[in-house]
């Protein structure tokens, strides 16, 4: 036993489907991974054309660990009056390393969940006025929602796929995998240029369009396909 | 005992000043926090609320053999004052906000500046160029039982012995109990939280052979050399 001065923070996990908890290490994002959401958030500055989306350097945003949240009730976070939502396919790492090749990557998935990231979209935008970072905005208590991990052996139709996402029984996000631009193996191999990926991490990889604002009240399901869903509302602060 | 399917990463932890280990929530950084540049360039350096940026909590480094990061060309040092938390909350009134410091560390702020430079042309994300792998060196905890609250005191930072930063605490734009503050509004904090305090002038390029030291108002001095990265 470490002879710690303070009691040290609980270990974040996220259950297994079939039994057992994931231990978190770290939540990597990617944004702009799907098209007609980059045209969503730039408006009429649209330039670039799917083949340059796939050299661009990748835009990744990180989280952290200890912000994760399993669903139900989320209370509006500080200091925001424009929350997002945005809905979003979470890969879970067994494994990693550095400058990772694409099939490389691809042995080191653990599994599958879906997830949510909340976005404070009003100090994004400042954040981006200003070419400041981007934490204040992602970086949110209660920020990464995450359903349960689906072992990577039982969830095998990924390109098949669709991700839905619903506020108050509303279709708000509804989306193909497949219209990702870049996949996750190739993902977790451009992260892995930037940083060593190690078992325990988890990466968002990009919401679709139809992104929208969170009010105390609404209630959020997002699915994708077999994978467990995860479920959530927002209540005052 | 919870049943992980593996077993989790160590908790990151600081060493602290006449023994035992600080564990590692969070790392919260300041921005742009020393106003000389800002009063010399004939601006208000409160105009603009503090920016606030993450480092992750096991990117923690504790100095001695530190690893050229990957995919940078100028890889920065920025000298810090680094502040631990034994407790926090939200909306910390400023008048309790130094009820809440465990204690302060010299620190180290590395930086993959041509990440950052590209991050800020396009408006995108700093984490690229912030939330590297042990960027966030951090010297051993000084109680503040041991040294009571800082305010003042010199801060500097060397590169092979040579003086590259030098500035006084009092100088920060925003003084350690406003950033506890502002910081609570935007975040719970709590009891394993770091937070980086900014940097003063004088950031430059570290590159491999390189020992730096920080030493912060008489705190245990920080040291790390660059070393060559393998693999």
């Amino acid at each position: 036993m470490r002879d710690y001065v303070i009691s040290p923070p609980t270990q974040p996990a996220i259950p297994v489907v079939g039994g057992g908890w994931f231990p978190v290490r770290r939540i990597f994002c990617i944004g702009q991974n799907y098209l007609a959401d980059v045209k969503e958030l730039i408006g009429d500055h649209v330039k670039e054309t799917e083949d340059e989306a796939k050299k661009a350097i990748p835009v990744v945003f990180t989280k952290p660990a200890d912000s994760i949240c399993l669903g139900g009730n989320i209370p509006l976070p500080l200091a925001t009056d424009n929350l997002h939502y945005e809905g979003e396919l979470v890969v879970a790492m067994k494994d990693g390393g550095t400058n990772l090749s694409p099939s490389a990557a691809e042995e080191m998935i653990y599994g599958f969940a879906v997830g949510c990231d909340l976005t404070r979209r009003d100090l994004q935008e400042v954040a981006k006025e200003l070419s400041g970072p981007w934490d204040m905005a992602k970086a949110i208590d209660n920020g990464a929602v995450v359903g349960g991990v689906m072992p990577e052996k039982e969830f095998w139709a990924l390109e098949e796929a669709r991700l839905m996402l619903s506020v108050n029984n509303d279709v708000k996000q509804e989306e193909d995998l497949k219209a990702m631009i870049k996949p996750v193996w190739n993902i977790i191999s451009d992260i892995s240029r930037y940083f060593e990926i190690k078992a325990g991490d988890l990466i968002f990889t990009g919401t679709p369009s139809g992104v929208g604002q969170l009010v105390p009240g609404d209630k959020v399901r997002i699915g994708i396909n077999d994978l467990a869903p995860v479920e959530f509302w927002i209540s005052e602060q | 005992m919870t049943d992980f399917v593996f077993v989790p990463s160590p908790q990151p932890a600081v060493p602290v000043v006449g023994g035992g280990l600080f564990p590692v929530r969070r790392i919260f950084c300041v921005g742009k926090n020393y106003a000389d540049h800002v009063k010399e360039m004939g601006g208000d350096p409160k105009n603009v609320p503090p920016v606030f940026f993450t480092k992750p909590a096991d990117a923690v480094h504790t100095g001695g053999q530190f690893n050229f990061p990957l995919a940078t060309d100028n890889l920065h040092y920025e000298g810090e004052m680094v502040v631990a938390l034994k407790s926090g909350g939200t909306h910390i009134p400023e008048a309790e906000a130094t009820g809440h410091i465990f204690g302060y560390a010299a620190g180290c702020d590395l930086t993959r500046r041509d990440l950052q430079a590209a991050a800020k042309e396009k408006g995108g994300p700093w984490d690229t160029a912030k939330a590297l792998d042990d960027g966030a060196a951090v010297g051993p905890i000084t109680p503040v039982a041991d040294v009571g609250v800082l305010d003042k005191g010199s801060i500097s930072l060397s590169v092979n012995g040579e003086t590259r930063q030098q500035s006084d605490l009092s100088l920060m734009i925003w003084s350690l109990p406003e950033i506890i503050a502002r910081l609570s509004g935007l975040f719970a904090l709590k009891a394993g939280d770091l937070i980086y305090t900014g940097t003063p002038e004088g950031v430059g390029p570290l590159v491999v052979g390189d020992t730096c030291r920080i030493e912060v108002a008489g705190l245990a001095p920080l040291d790390f050399q660059v070393f060559e990265r393998k693999g």
